[in-house]
């Protein structure tokens, strides 16, 4: 068979490759430093947690560093990527975001299963702590017209912008690429300081109480999506820059687009359920 | 590696894609040898898994504590078995193995969609069992090790009840395995919707390659849900969190429904990819068509959605209210529908066939009647009302083994025994899977059958010790389980023959009844078959 | 088809006859049993009685299936029928196959339903008890205005304890929940440490012990005697030891025991009852 062998198809068949292999050892190592790290363990007397955590941590990243370094030379160096390749990257990343967006649903659900059954008398401990009613008592939540409101215009304008540079790179317009990216880029950045200047005032902590699991929780996990894509979007500014994407084909930049209108989305379900209806404004005024 | 390859041009030459050694295996992008190591990995955990609930059936085989001095040990026997069965056997079985296997060959596609990611698919999960089994040997409950809290993980007891690390390993475990699974139902779908052949409609695509498509999106869509769970789980362990902890407003309910909620679907994708499997083998030796094949590719469908809405029927007894209750009893009773034009339709397929009673028949037929036992008492657990008096019964137990270890299970001997001259080009001699056949079927239903009984009278899952009175059927269901392992001698034993016997399997060993693409090609197949894809012809069904 | 759907019912009525009181034990089981323990409250009998009807049904959908197979196996093998049969579609018979499953799923949902609000549903309650579970024991409290106002701990008596009580090993407590006859006892259930299950077979009842949470359930039987449960949810090491023993005893001596166990359990100073506001 070796003799006939022709290609005579679109797919990719991908070369032999080491990431999986590293990723999934690296992975383990990083798995086993978290645990001795969040438990204290030593084995032979050495605290070794947090180096191992760290080892691991670097090796996941120098394994995607590696891969998708990978993809992109097979995207734009040896063409790998035909029609039906890219068609199956669409799907992927789709499916991708379908399977983040359920792991959104389950702190959701904690979120409403907290708040909406707050007044639950049943559940006679939580009602205790709650007081019957959300937020708990005692808690000072955040307002939301504030800072969550400034962060949401912050991200609404970056959703702009990133389609922005879409239409830009359609247009074979570099300049303006870069101009839309850095926009996005420095939105994104903004949003995540303004995050992190919010958490560091909050008047209740993640420890302790249904209020500040919740929400850490939430919105930590949104955050880290936003960092995501931040890397993503700036891995697309530092391309462009290095004269990668064309007008027909930026499956990179359009990925990162996706994602960031992903995350953009989830802020949104977030402001309006977390912060506004599970402020004074919201939940409490609940009729019960 | 890839940089070298990358100053080839377009298409490369054979030495580039034909690694050999260590390399061939640790940097596979094959879907065949991936899928080769999936099925290996599965025996291997399956011999673990086998292991563990041999010890308790040991165990349980006379009334007081025979091996386990410590209870806490048996619960962690136990926990580690769930675990093990469903996470390292069942699912990348059917799912890594033969789905890797077996889904490019059927709709025509030179490899996988995303043929690098599916290596990490695979990798993950020996990373992942590595911490499982870590995990039974550092301190879990105070004074012992291992997480003995069952496989539903339930807190506060695998909080408060479990301090050490060990149910930490067990986290991090389900954590590296579900994206391995989330991964691999990425790579299904995008292979299923976007590789089958020109002229493979999705309507002319083989049963089996519809069974993985729907259970990759209950996979997709289920198991994100279960990794925030546990992410709950670790934080309030770890950060002091209170998502299931009542005194500072948390609600061990909560855990219980995100649990659920992935763990329904769950139970169907063990059994999706086991329905596909046995619809070819029994169109197959029956010589004919499926019967009502539109119906039996809708029925999977249904399954799969209906399966999203019927969690709560494992919490009746957590003292939700009785509307909430009344609509899950509901829906749940609904899935028995399709699941009977399953049954029935694979009874039509044979009925008026020109059947051979092949080793992998036996095992297909003995899963349609096994089945059906073990679905009819989910149909009784499925009343609340019934529940009342069975849930946390060994009726229960029954109920599941039935549609796993007899349903699941004999779904994976019987694709072994099907497909194993098309992946090795060797052959078991029929003699053998049927014998194992017989002793399989009458040790799990000597091991099983019982369970009911024990059940009925009202047995409690997860104890180590019972009252005098269930000593009977314990002592003939524990006869059943040392039945039903030697089986697997036997098993190794026809691989073993395969291996050492001159003898080679045909292209299409099975005769004119297989007509899927697979045994269009060579026993077994090239390393990369269809480098021209085939083309489909004639109309849809 | 005359014959195996004989052997179906004679099948299906040794099962049911298995299945009834002749085997069974009262509120315990009993060796070689193979079905429910004797139920002794209204939604247990009921239970009971339904769980025999599915249990008829089930058996006669699984027969089905199996003469179904047996069938085929006898009738299309190759050497009975070497050639084979193109037929794919039969529209009646897919219709038939749908719709007579779905209307043996509606038979059976009427008494289900019926017998779930039985379940659910609280009646007044004559007597309110609390049964709280812990790692690994019950502990029980009988409130202040039914004549109560004490509770003590439920252990499991050691297998010397047990025989000397001429009770069954790892079912036998040393203090039991001592209950009146011929009153509807409404049951609060809450779990201290982890989750437990209040079970007792015979009165059809099962109920998480969950903390925090006031989950409620109830019975109420005519028939004196022990009735003994098993906690029926994992709580850790010792689950399988701790069992549940009720003692139903006529409203007289219940009073009797009230006023002894008011002076026993005195020094236990247990808190009243709390019923949180529903
Ligand atoms: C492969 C795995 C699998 C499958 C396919 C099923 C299928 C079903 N299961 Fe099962 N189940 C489990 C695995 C599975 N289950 C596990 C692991 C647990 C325990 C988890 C734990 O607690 O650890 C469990 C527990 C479980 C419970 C909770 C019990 C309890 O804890 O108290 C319930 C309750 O409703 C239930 C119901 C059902 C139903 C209605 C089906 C239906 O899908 C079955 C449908 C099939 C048929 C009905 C047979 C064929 C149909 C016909 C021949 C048509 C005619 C039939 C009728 C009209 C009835 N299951
Ligand atoms: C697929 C799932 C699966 C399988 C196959 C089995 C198989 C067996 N199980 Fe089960 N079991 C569970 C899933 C499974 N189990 C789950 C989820 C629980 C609940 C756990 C919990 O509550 O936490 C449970 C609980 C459970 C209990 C209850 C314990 C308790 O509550 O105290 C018992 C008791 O007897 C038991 C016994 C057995 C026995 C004797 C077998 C025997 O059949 C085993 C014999 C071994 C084999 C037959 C090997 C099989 C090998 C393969 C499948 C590999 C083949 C692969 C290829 C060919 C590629 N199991
Ligand atoms: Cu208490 Cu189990
Ligand atoms: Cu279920």
């Amino acid at each position: 068979m070796a003799d006939a062998h022709a290609k005579n198809h679109d797919y990719h068949i991908v070369d032999p490759s080491p990431w999986p292999f590293v990723g999934s050892l690296t992975a383990f190592i990083m798995a086993v430093g978290a645990i001795m790290s969040m438990k204290g363990l030593a084995i032979g007397g050495l605290k070794a947690g947090p180096v191992l955590f760290g080892l691991g941590l670097l090796g996941v990243l120098y394994t995607m560093a590696a891969w998708w370094s990978d993809v992109i030379k097979e995207a734009q160096v040896r063409g790998d990527h035909t029609r039906v390749v890219q068609m199956h990257h669409r799907y992927g990343m789709i499916m991708f975001i379908a399977s983040e967006v359920m792991f959104f649903v389950a702190w959701f659900w904690a979120f409403f299963d907290s708040s909406i059954y707050a007044d639950e008398a049943k559940s006679f401990l939580r009602f205790e702590f709650t007081g019957g009613h959300w937020p708990p008592h005692g808690v000072e939540v955040l307002d939301p017209w504030h800072f969550p409101l400034i962060n949401t215009l912050l991200l609404l304008t970056s959703s702009t912008t990133v389609t922005w540079a879409h239409h830009a790179l359609l247009h074979n317009d570099r300049d303006g690429v870069k101009q839309a990216l850095w926009l996005t880029v420095i939105l994104a950045v903004c949003f995540t300081g303004v995050q992190a200047y919010e958490y560091t005032h909050a008047a209740f902590g993640f420890a302790g109480n249904i209020y500040g699991a919740t929400f850490f929780m939430a919105t930590g996990f949104h955050g880290f999506h936003v960092i995501v894509g931040t890397i993503f979007l700036a891995v697309c500014l530092l391309r462009v820059y290095n004269g990668d994407f064309t007008p027909k084909q930026h499956l990179g930049f359009e990925f990162a687009a996706w994602y960031w209108h992903f995350v953009d989305v989830v802020w949104m379900f977030l402001f309006v359920s977390i912060y506004l209806w599970g402020s004074h404004w919201g939940a409490a005024a609940l009729p019960h | 590696m890839a940089n070298a390859a990358a100053d080839h041009a377009h298409g490369h030459d054979a030495h580039a894609d034909h690694p050999t050694g260590w390399r061939r295996w640790v940097m596979s992008t094959n879907h065949k040898d991936i899928g080769t190591m999936y099925l290996i990995f599965a025996i291997a955990a399956g011999l673990v898994g086998g292991f563990l609930s041999i010890m308790m059936r040991l165990e349980l085989a006379e009334p007081g504590l025979q091996y386990f001095s410590n209870p806490q040990t048996y619960n962690v026997f136990v926990t580690g078995h769930g675990l093990i069965m469903v996470f390292f056997v069942v699912m990348p079985a059917v799912i890594g193995g033969y789905g890797n296997w077996f889904v490019p060959l059927m709709i025509g596609a030179p490899d996988m969609a995303f043929p690098r990611m599916n290596n990490i698919s695979f990798w993950l999960l020996p990373a992942s069992l590595s911490l499982l089994l870590i995990s039974l040997f550092v301190e879990g409950a105070p004074g012992s090790n291992g997480f003995g809290g069952g496989w539903t993980v339930y807190p506060p007891l695998s909080v408060a009840g479990h301090p050490g690390p060990a149910l930490d390993f067990g986290i991090l475990s389900l954590h590296l395995a579900g994206a391995s699974s989330i991964l691999g139902a990425i790579n299904f779908i995008t292979t299923i919707l976007n590789m089958r052949a020109p002229g493979m409609t999705m309507h002319k695509m083989p049963l089996f390659a519809w069974a993985l498509l729907v259970t990759a999106f209950l996979l997709l869509l289920s198991l994100p849900v279960l990794a925030g769970a546990i992410t709950m789980l670790l934080t309030d362990r770890n950060f002091g969190t209170s998502f299931f902890d009542p005194t500072n407003g948390g609600d061990p309910i909560l855990y219980q429904h995100l649990f659920w909620f992935f763990g329904h679907p769950e139970v169907y994708i063990m059994i999706l990819p086991g329905f596909g499997i046995v619809s070819h083998i029994i169109s197959t030796f029956s010589k004919k068509p499926i019967f009502g094949y539109l119906g039996m590719a809708y029925a999977m469908v249904a399954i799969g959605a209906v399966g999203f809405i019927v969690w709560a029927h494992h919490m009746y007894t957590a003292g939700l209210a009785l509307n909430t209750q009344r609509y899950f009893v509901f829906a749940t009773m609904v899935i028995a529908v399709p699941t009977g034009v399953k049954i029935f339709s694979w009874i039509a397929t044979m009925w008026g066939g020109s059947i051979r009673f092949s080793a992998a028949m036996h095992w297909a037929v003995g899963f349609i009647f096994l089945f059906t036992v073990g679905g009819v008492t989910g149909v009784v657990l499925s009343n609340a009302g019934l529940d009342r008096n069975l849930h946390n019964t060994y009726y229960v137990v029954a109920h599941f083994h039935y549609v796993l270890s007899l349903g699941a299970v004999f779904s994976i001997f019987a694709a072994w025994y099907y497909w194993f001259p098309k992946m090795s080009g060797r052959i078991i001699p029929e003699a053998i899977g049927k014998l194992h056949f017989w002793v399989a079927f009458i040790g799990a239903n000597v091991l099983f059958f019982p369970m009911h009984f024990t059940g009925l009278a009202g047995m409690p899952r997860h104890y180590v010790d019972y009252p005098e009175a269930f000593a009977g059927w314990n002592k003939i269901s524990s006869i059943g389980s040392y039945i039903f392992a030697f089986g697997l001698l036997i098993f190794f034993y026809g691989i073993f023959k395969a291996f050492t016997s001159p003898v080679r399997a045909a292209n299409s060993p099975w005769g004119e009844g297989a007509t899927t693409l697979e045994w269009t090609l060579t026993s077994p197949p090239p390393y990369h078959q269809f480098e021209t894809l085939p083309r489909i012809s004639g109309g849809d069904h | 088809m005359i014959r195996w759907r004989n052997g179906a019912a004679a099948l299906a009525a040794l099962t049911a006859g298995l299945a009834s009181e002749a085997f069974a034990g009262t509120g315990q089981p009993s060796p070689w049993q193979v079905g429910m323990q004797t139920p002794v409250t209204e939604s247990a009998i009921f239970l009971n009685a339904m769980h025999d009807g599915v249990n008829i049904v089930i058996a006669l959908i699984s027969l089905f299936v199996l003469a179904l197979l047996i069938i085929v196996i006898v009738r299309f093998n190759e050497k009975s029928n070497p050639v084979p049969s193109r037929t794919t579609h039969h529209t009646g018979l897919e219709i038939a196959w749908t719709l007579i499953p779905a209307l043996i799923l509606v038979g059976i949902s009427i008494p289900s339903f019926r017998l779930l609000k039985m379940q659910v549903e609280l009646p007044k309650a004559d007597i309110t008890v609390k049964a709280v579970g812990h790692q690994w024991y019950w502990s029980y409290e009988y409130p202040q205005d039914q004549g109560g106002g004490f509770g003590y701990d439920s252990y499991m008596l050691d297998p010397e304890g047990a025989k000397k009580a001429n009770q069954p090993n790892l079912l036998a407590v040393d203090n039991e929940l001592v209950l009146p006859a011929g009153k509807t006892v409404v049951v609060q259930v809450v779990g201290q440490d982890v989750i437990h299950n209040f079970a007792i077979p015979s009165f059809g009842v099962r109920m998480d012990a969950v903390p925090g949470r006031l989950n409620q359930t109830w019975f109420k039987t005519d028939v004196e005697g022990l009735y003994y449960g098993q906690c029926s949810r994992l709580c850790g090491a010792n689950h399988a030891f701790m069992p549940i023993a009720v003692r139903i005893v006529s409203p007289e001596k219940y009073a009797a025991w009230l006023v002894d166990a008011k002076k026993k359990y005195a020094e236990n100073d247990a808190k009243p009852v709390q019923v949180a506001a529903e």
